[in-house]
């Protein structure tokens, strides 16, 4: 069930790069997910440095505007999206709840014409890559076959993002899961976040370049992401820093 | 049965209305004093994500087989059966049992399991998941034991979801998967720290959890904490490292009016 709904999913945001002409990236995942969780648009903005947040994407001028909104008013989906790592589902922003929880931007949404916003984290657990926004016109909820491909558009732009131009170290091209692995299917096993956070200390990295070259060193040598942090939990092998891209250190 | 600890183990279930609420060390709450009151081996919780998966959120142990026993359950076994009928579901022999879940039976028996009991996490005609009960010996579990256990995984369900939750299914969506990010959070933390100390990821997640009680910090910020290199657990490391493998169970700082003797 999982492993068709990644390889759907990855079909429509390939799909999606082709029409524009580029290779597949963060952005074509948004523009894809916009189309297929049928919103009306959304943005994109990737984690920079501290809290700082760069717009990357925008589906359209109204996008823009909640975008904006929330940079000038301190307040909004995107910033809860950061501060508590989960979702925000805002299904109406006509209903006192909304009007509660961000009382400047709410109104000001509205006036632009939005009447539902969704924003989801492009984040592994400690790793944050950035926030997916979306709007639709008129209010209503996202079904959980819309939520579910949407978390899943969420967490495949969350590794374009991270193997983007300028983050990735010798890192796989951004179409193929590492190993020929389905990227999502890598996402949730404990092992691999076990060893992310290991290879932070044998690499002396932060934990989002630790995921990069765990996934390089997967991908160079044509294993299983799963199988290589398999051995780096059970300590039969260990990454090393700078030289080189990568050392087996099995003994 | 210590009707003491049953008692305690209720109030504690329902004592989810703090505003510091933490999902995850609730649910390991669960799952550890499962084992003790219903005279089980193990105990493991698995959640339903949107995305169209179950995931493992808790444990009564952190063996890694643990885990990766639950993740075959993805394919077959009992708890898949139960998460999706929303019925409690029985294997009291994995051997006898081998023909309806070939793959999980082996998986079980190699982990050392010979029994399991299932029993869903249910409210109204929504099941979020599924509590899972293993034995190391084959037979029927107590029936009494189980009624009990399903009350524990009802309260731990409608604790979890509250009242107010369940009308807004927003709501909800947004508390699991919030949840759901921790348990990575979590693990990214038990790497970070079991490499430094050179120990296994059990002691790890006991000093973590430790860690987190004595600071009265949600476990998801202390391990965001610890692998942003804002707190360095240098003090914890040395005190306890070595000596609590097991996880033990200690109330929470800001429980202690019901600290046990």
């Amino acid at each position: 069930m999982t492993v068709s709904r990644a390889g759907r999913i990855w079909a429509l945001i390939a799909v999606q790069a082709a029409r524009r002409g580029g290779d597949v990236s963060a952005a074509d995942a948004c523009a894809a997910a916009v189309a297929a969780v049928s919103v009306t648009g959304g943005w994109l903005a990737a984690a920079g440095d501290g809290d700082a947040v760069h717009l990357i994407w925008i589906a359209d001028v109204v996008s823009d505007q909640l975008a904006e909104l929330q940079l000038t008013l301190g307040e909004g989906p995107s910033l809860d999206v950061s501060a508590s790592g989960g979702p925000v589902l805002a299904s109406d922003l006509g209903t006192t709840e909304a009007a509660h929880r961000w009382p400047a931007f709410t109104p000001a949404a509205c006036q632009a014409g939005a009447g539902a916003i969704f924003a989801f984290p492009l984040r592994i657990g400690a790793i944050r890559a950035g926030v997916l926004g979306m709007y639709r016109t008129q209010p209503g909820p996202l079904s959980t076959s819309q939520l579910g491909d949407a978390l899943v558009f969420a967490d495949t732009a969350t590794l374009l993002l991270l193997d983007a131009p300028g983050q990735a170290v010798g890192g796989p091209g951004a179409e193929a899961g590492p190993g020929g692995q389905p990227a999502d299917l890598a996402l949730h096993r404990a092992e691999i976040d076990q060893a992310t956070g290991m290879l932070t200390e044998q690499l002396g990295t932060g934990i989002a370049d630790a995921f990069i070259r765990l996934r390089a060193y997967a991908y160079v040598n044509d294993l299983r992401l799963t199988d290589v942090a398999r051995d780096i939990v059970a300590r039969r092998l260990r990454l090393y820093p700078d030289p080189g891209p990568s050392q087996d250190g099995e003994s | 049965m210590d009707g003491q600890l049953l008692s305690e183990t209720f109030v504690e279930l329902t004592d989810t209305m703090v505003d510091d609420f933490d999902v995850i060390d609730f649910l390991h709450v669960l799952t550890d004093r499962s084992v003790v009151l219903l005279d089980v081996s193990a105990a493991g919780l698995l959640l339903a994500d949107p995305r169209g998966e179950l995931r493992v959120v808790a444990a009564s142990s952190e063996a890694a087989r643990l885990l990766e026993l639950f993740q075959l359950q993805n394919d077959q076994g009992p708890c898949l059966d139960c998460f999706r009928t929303g019925q409690p579901v029985t294997a009291a022999d994995l051997d006898a049992g081998a023909h309806r879940w070939p793959r999980f039976a082996a998986a079980a028996r190699q982990a050392g399991f010979a029994a399991v009991q299932a029993l869903p996490m249910r409210l109204r005609d929504q099941v979020i998941g599924a509590l899972n009960l293993f034995r190391a010996t084959p037979g029927a579990f107590d029936p009494a034991n189980v009624r009990i256990g399903q009350a524990l995984a009802d309260v731990a369900t409608i604790s979890l979801l509250h009242e107010r939750s369940m009308r807004q299914s927003d709501t909800l969506n947004e508390q699991l998967q919030t949840a759901l990010n921790s348990r990575v959070i979590i693990e990214q933390a038990k790497g970070k720290l079991a490499e430094r100390l050179g120990i296994d990821m059990t002691q790890a997640f006991s000093l973590l959890r430790g860690a987190a009680r004595d600071r009265n910090l949600r476990l998801a910020d202390l391990a965001q904490a610890f692998i942003d290199g804002t707190e360095p657990l240098t003090g914890d490391a040395a005190a306890r490292a070595p000596q609590r493998p097991g996880g033990q169970l200690r109330p929470a700082p800001r429980r202690g009016s019901r600290r046990r003797p």
